[in-house]
């Protein structure tokens, strides 16, 4: 071992030292301009044949770059142009470079697939990429919603800012089972264990490519790439230099269906200055404010502890009401012991009480809808920026930073506002062409973050008090300012009077609202402000300061082995610190930490004269918590023909339960607490003196005691087969895929009770008993199976035109498993644009269509059917060369057509907007 | 040409359909339909009253006591208790204090109860023969005595809101009764109601048990034995409390003086002659241990309220307050006869109730007196426990 750590420490010394004392001698300077446009062409590769030398035009085209001396070949590159070389023959050779746009597809290069630089045609699994370009001329108003016009991608829209992609269904709000990987670091907010959406992260000025790894992708990127990860990665400031700026305003709800029509804006900033030929820094910005989408969905539905489907009924015909989208409600009751405790007070009326009192008089809360409590400002300030510096030619030092604060809302196992959300991710790092160092962290602070359901069942309490207990707190003692108590009197005085059972209650309810908070009243606030400053469980606000540590290194042996195989090899070591202050987590008592560590290592060999490229990965990852894991990954590239290649990949992937699913503590309500699934819950809870049994059990009268199971990672095994070609001339690009996989010990949450008393009697009642809610693994094996396939063209005088149709399907589910599958069977985009045309080539438009099927959505906050959709963005805009500047109009969701992709989030509409961006490239 | 035109109006098609695809709203998220109510059917309770000729003077009571719009309210529904014309000349007669004689037209009976009658009176009584929700006959119980069931008419509502007078529903094989009067029909079905026809009208009562006791001379002895009994320390006044308690619901079977004088003549071992004033049994009440006295009186009380009509047709047992402290005591053992009166329905011919140590049942020489907290049935013995 010690031999080893000598070797890797000599060769990352050998690669800083011996290109440090490399020098130049002559300097060669030019200019490069887009030969359609004559527009200058700012970050272009410039590169001198034989050497490590190379740079980048600056923001004006130009360039300088060091020789050994005359004559010098200049290599020009950059994606979306034909490449040129260029002989320099003396000093006094002007070098103006007209650079050709590239008409031909598949050009790009990927880095995310196999962790080394190579074409996008010969990756060895499904790759896709968004490069700046993409973004610059999508019609969509963020940068992340890109992502959804790709192929295989579904995407769950919690709000504006809160959108959660995936691939290859269990979508959800905050994906446990997707990475989001931002240069290189994991942006998951650490408590959550999913990506806050594109709260933190980039600013969009400062993204030079998304890539996206469809399925298991485990053996490279670590436990959590289930189902895929999404790499995001910005611009070099030594590439991509100057000032840039965008300015978008825009117009929403303007229909004015759920607010009144709001502006919208998005205001961008993106400062690189390269002060030398070894130091360059960045400095991003971005702030988005908005009215946000409304969560409007005020169906009835079954609560927690149920399947949380829709229902029929009203708060006029249902008083046990309960509206997905409505708060406070969550709170129900049976008040027949209050109807029974009048009769034994009032014997008179004991024969008449007993004739209302055969079935269970269920009673819920008043509640709050969602847009009645939920600040409807959306507010996202992203800062970033970075300081890079070379150490040599090929090792670049970086520090860099991306915070990020806002409003937004998701959905868990409620709807959460995340108010003042704060993450910070810090890294250093020194990047090496065949090595790296990396380690950083993410800081972070849930603010005044609460949870929807449980503020306001606990402000209608902190109004008026459901129902009082005596001291131990288990046994009721009415009064008679509860709610409930007024509401089973008025109730009684209702059927007394004759009244249909219905308007009894809703009789009873407006006398036990009265003097309610009115929704929007300065009362209401007041009470409600108050309550979600209390942590949880006394209030609402959970505290979350949990912070995650990383340090990870690779080194690229082929230089050494290239002879034989390329060989790659890496590890990491991962620390989450949890810390919720005992609201989240069960930590009160301190902080709980847990560490991962893993390595991998990669093999790429070529043989038949490069026709078949092997690929074999492996990675083995040990937590805290859980046994160490080996996930290999086997891919094989076949080049059938020049630009057709085939894949061939058997990957697999798995993730340790979440930090949540290990140590949630929390009380949702409805009498249901959330557990974690590590064993200290076992012995805190006395679940071994005082068992507990299935929910479903107790609910049908006979009790069986739940045995526990241990404890695991779930995973997936994938094979998948796919072909990427380029024909008619390198203007179509068909890129087609299907898959088989297989899921095992698959991680969901099962509700157990546990008797108060110690004695199984308890079970009986719901004051007299606890619900759990467990993670669990799922023993049966649970198959998926889907394919995509999209194609474009490029039309003639710049138009292009595409379109991509993907499947996703689960069978082998066992009765009664919820798998929180998520994924319509089969989705649709095309797409139709031109980046320049009319006069002066001047002109640009884009329109992308999305149609995706219907679907069954389950989740822990509400499940049911989500309708087929459609989505048409558009935007067209207008060069402005002497300004270097660009005028854009668009539209999300352009025919206002409003759609929701789960159960129980906001309701998207049309977005409308006018941007003005200054020197985007 | 002509094939250019043809691919232009094929592509001016499909972009058109395409249009309207596109533009096609996108489906909400699955909706239920909201229940509508069940439309009303027939006309309701007060309607139905009018419309039945039998029920005319009925009606005027209604309209009298200003409750037609609630018995027309077809959002809610009731029971109500119907006297036909023949019973409310009866009631007419008495309340003019016989002014108006039975038999006089109907015009004069309405007159009276139009003109005459005072509101409030007629509010009471109509409201005491309304009771909330539809109570079909089959749904009125056949055990002992009767389903207590609220009225719609709260006598104090400054007291509890939930304050209401019960009025007594009985069923038996021979029969079904509102407290002791026959119901003649049952089940006159209306669109918010139900309608059961009474033998006679039920006036509410308005004074307690104790009101009874307390001033009628007949019971002079029965109230020495209450008061007596209430010198219990442990208990002090507990029983006169419950007499006067509108929340009680009892059968006090009550002994007249003759009865007691006779009972405590023979406790005092012919010390006291069955013909000696009131005022030296009184005496010798109170010379009495106060357990003895507190469990003879509550031996004479049920805790539930049963008519005569409710008693059984063959002795039956049933327990007493006196229960509450002997458990196992076996009651008190009611019977009665029934007649069918023409015209009026079943009603009890003869009525008893024997103590377990008395050799003779005592019989029940008034029956049916009611109360705001109970029912008074004099009898001619006092009960005797043991």
């Amino acid at each position: 071992m010690r031999k080893i750590t000598s070797y890797l420490i000599a060769c990352l010394l050998a690669n800083i030292v011996s290109v440090a004392v490399f020098a130049q001698n002559v300097t060669i300077s030019g200019n490069i301009k887009n030969s359609v446009t004559q527009e200058n062409a700012s970050a272009v590769s410039i590169t001198i044949k034989g050497s490590n030398a190379g740079t980048f035009t600056d923001d004006k085209g130009n360039f300088s770059i060091s020789a050994k001396g005359y004559p010098a070949t200049l290599i020009i590159t950059s994606v979306g142009y034909e490449p040129q070389e260029l002989v320099v023959r003396s000093a006094s050779d002007k070098i103006n470079v007209s650079f050709v746009p590239a008409s031909t597809l598949g050009q790009e290069v990927v880095v995310s697939a196999s962790r080394v630089v190579e074409k996008i045609m010969e990756s060895p699994v499904s790759i896709e990429r968004v490069s700046a370009a993409n973004i610059r001329s999508a019609p969509s108003v963020s940068y992340y919603d890109v992502v959804t016009t790709l192929k295989g991608v579904d995407v769950v829209t919690s709000s504006l800012t809160f959108k959660t992609p995936t691939t290859r269904g269990f979508v959800g709000s905050g994906n446990t089972r997707f990475n989001q990987i931002v240069d290189g670091m994991d942006n998951q907010a650490p408590g959550l264990n999913f990506a806050v959406g594109s709260v933190i992260g980039l600013s969009q000025l400062d993204v030079e490519s998304m890539e996206l790894l469809p399925g298991a992708s485990s053996a490279l990127y670590g436990p959590g790439g289930m189902n895929g990860t999404l790499l995001i990665n910005s611009k070099n400031p030594f590439k991509y230099q100057g000032l840039s700026f965008e300015v978008k305003t825009g117009i929403m709800h303007t229909d004015g269906k759920q607010r009144e029509p709001s502006p919208y804006y998005n205001w961008s900033l993106r400062w690189a200055k390269k002060v030398s030929e070894k130091f360059a820094f960045k400095i991003t910005t971005e702030l988005v404010q908005a009215k946000d989408w409304v969560a409007v969905d005020y169906r009835n539905y079954k609560r927690l502890g149920t399947d949380g489907t829709p229902i029929a009924g009203t708060r006029l015909t249902d008083p046990n009401y309960d509206g997905i989208n409505v708060y406070g409600d969550e709170t129900t009751a049976d008040i027949r012991p209050i109807l029974q405790g009048i009769g034994a007070q009032a014997p008179f009326l004991a024969p008449f009480i007993n004739t209302l009192i055969g079935q269970p008089l269920n009673v819920s809360r008043t509640g709050y809808r969602e847009a009645d409590i939920i600040d409807p400002t959306t507010i996202n300030y992203k800062l970033g920026g970075s300081l890079n510096y070379k150490l040599s030619n090929n090792t670049e030092a970086i520090v860099a930073g991306y915070w990020g604060t806002g409003n937004t809302v998701y959905t868990g196992s409620d709807r959460y506002s995340l108010k003042n959300l704060k993450v910070g991710q810090y890294k250093v790092e020194l990047l090496n062409k065949n090595w790296m160092l990396r380690a950083y962290t993410t800081q972070e602070n849930a603010g005044e973050s609460f949870n929807a359901t449980i503020t306001t069942r606990l402000t209608n309490e902190a109004w008026k008090k459901s129902i009082s207990f005596a001291p131990d707190g288990i046994t009721p003692a009415p009064q008679a300012s509860d709610w409930y108590v007024q509401y089973a009197q008025a109730y009684l005085g209702g059927k007394l009077a004759g009244q249909s059972n219905i308007d009894a209650h809703n009789g009873a309810r407006s006398v036990a609202d009265i003097g309610r908070p009115a929704a929007g009243s300065a009362q209401f606030k007041q009470l409600f402000d108050k309550v979600r400053a209390i942590p949880i469980p006394k209030g609402g606000l959970f505290t979350d300061k949990t912070d995650l540590y990383m340090a990870e290194g690779q080194y690229n042996f082929s230089q050494f082995t290239g002879g034989f195989a390329d060989i790659l090899v890496g590890a990491n070591y991962k620390k989450y610190v949890l810390n919720s202050e005992g609201t989240l987590f069960a930590d009160s008592a301190g902080t709980i930490g847990i560490s991962e560590v893993g390595a991998y290592a990669q093999a790429i060999k070529s043989f038949l004269d490069d026709k078949v490229k092997l690929t074999l990965s492996g990675r083995y990852d040990k937590n805290t918590n859980f046994k160490g894991r080996f996930t290999p990954r086997a891919s094989a590239l076949v080049k059938l023909a020049e630009d057709h290649n085939l894949r061939l990949s058997y990957q697999t992937a798995y993730r340790f339960p979440s930090t949540q699913q290990q140590w949630i503590n929390l009380d949702v309500g409805g009498n249901v607490r959330l557990l974690g699934g590590v064993d200290d819950f076992r012995s805190f809870y006395n679940m071994d003196s005082n068992p507990v049994y299935t929910l479903e059990s107790v609910q049908a009268g006979s009790p069986q005691v739940y045995q526990a199971q241990e404890f695991k990672p779930e995973s997936v095994t994938s094979y998948e087969i796919g072909y990427k070609g380029l024909s008619m001339g390198k203007k179509l690009l068909v890129d087609l895929y299907g898959y088989y996989g297989q899921y095992t010990d698959f991680l969901t949450r099962r509700l157990v009770a546990q008797s108060k008393t110690g004695s199984p009697a308890g079970l009986a009642n719901s004051t007299t008993r606890n619900i759990y809610s467990l993670p669990v693994n799922i023993n049966d094996k649970v198959k998926t199976y889907g394919f995509g396939l999209s194609m474009d063209y490029r039309l003639p005088l710049g138009f292009n035109v595409g379109a991509n149709v993907s499947s996703d399907d689960l069978k082998d589910v066992p009765p009664g498993f919820v798998s929180f599958f998520n994924s319509p069977k089969y989705r649709f985009n095309a797409n139709f644009g031109n980046n320049g045309f009319g006069p002066a080539k001047r002109l640009g438009f884009n329109v992308t269509y999305r149609w995706q099927d219907t679907y069954f959505y389950q989740g822990d906050f509400a499940s049911g059917t989500v309708p087929s959709f459609q989505t048409v963005d558009a935007q067209v805009s207008l060069k402005l060369p002497q300004t270097k500047s660009i005028l854009k109009l668009g539209a999300n969701n352009l025919l206002n057509q409003y759609y929701v992709n789960a159960i129980g989030n906001a309701q998207v509409g049309g977005l409308y907007y006018v941007s003005f961006g200054y020197n985007l490239y | 040409m002509i094939f250019n035109n043809n691919k232009l109006k094929t592509g001016l098609l499909l972009l058109t359909a395409s249009l309207f695809f596109i533009t096609a709203c996108n489906k909400d998220v699955q909706q239920f339909p909201v229940p509508t109510p069940t439309p009303v059917t027939g006309i309701a309770l007060g309607e139905t009253v009018k419309a039945t000729a039998d029920d005319s003077l009925y009606y005027k009571l209604i309209v009298r006591s200003g409750l037609l719009t609630t018995l027309n309210n077809t959002s809610n529904s009731y029971t109500l208790y119907v006297a036909g014309n023949a019973a409310m000349r009866q009631f007419v007669n008495i309340a003019s204090g016989g002014l108006i004689p039975i038999a006089a037209p109907d015009a004069v009976h309405a007159n009276f109860i139009s003109t005459q009658l005072p509101a409030s009176s007629a509010g009471a009584i109509v409201s005491y023969n309304i009771s909330p929700q539809k109570l079909l006959a089959a749904s009125i119980p056949t055990s002992f005595p009767n389903l207590q069931f609220p009225s719609i008419f709260n006598p104090a509502p400054q007291v509890s809101a939930l304050l209401r007078l019960t009025n007594f529903p009985s069923r038996r094989a021979n029969g079904a009764w509102l407290n002791a009067f026959p119901l003649k029909s049952t089940d006159l079905l209306a669109a918010n109601g139900v309608i059961h026809h009474t033998a006679a009208l039920l006036t509410p009562p308005s004074t307690y048990l104790w009101d009874r006791i307390n001033s009628a001379p007949q019971f002079a002895l029965l109230k020495a034995s209450v008061q007596r009994a209430d010198a219990d320390p442990t208990a002090p006044g507990a029983l006169q409390a419950a007499l006067l308690n509108i929340g009680a619901n009892l059968t006090l079977f009550a002994p007249d003086t003759t009865a007691f004088k006779n009972a405590l003549s023979f406790l005092s071992g012919g010390a006291i002659p069955p013909t000696a004033p009131n005022a030296n049994f009184i005496g010798f009440i109170n010379t009495l241990p106060i357990a003895t006295v507190k469990g003879i009186v509550v031996y004479h009380i049920l805790g539930t309220r049963a008519f005569s009509v409710n008693f059984p047709t063959t002795s039956t047992f049933v327990p007493t307050l006196l229960n509450g402290a002997v458990p196992t005591h076996p009651g008190v053992a009611l019977q009665a006869t029934f007649v069918d009166v023409p015209g009026f329905g079943m009603v009890t011919a003869t009525a008893t109730v024997k103590g377990a140590a008395n050799p003779t049942a005592a019989n029940v020489t008034t029956k049916d007196d009611h109360f705001l907290n109970g029912v008074i049935h004099t009898i001619d013995q006092v009960l005797l426990p043991q």
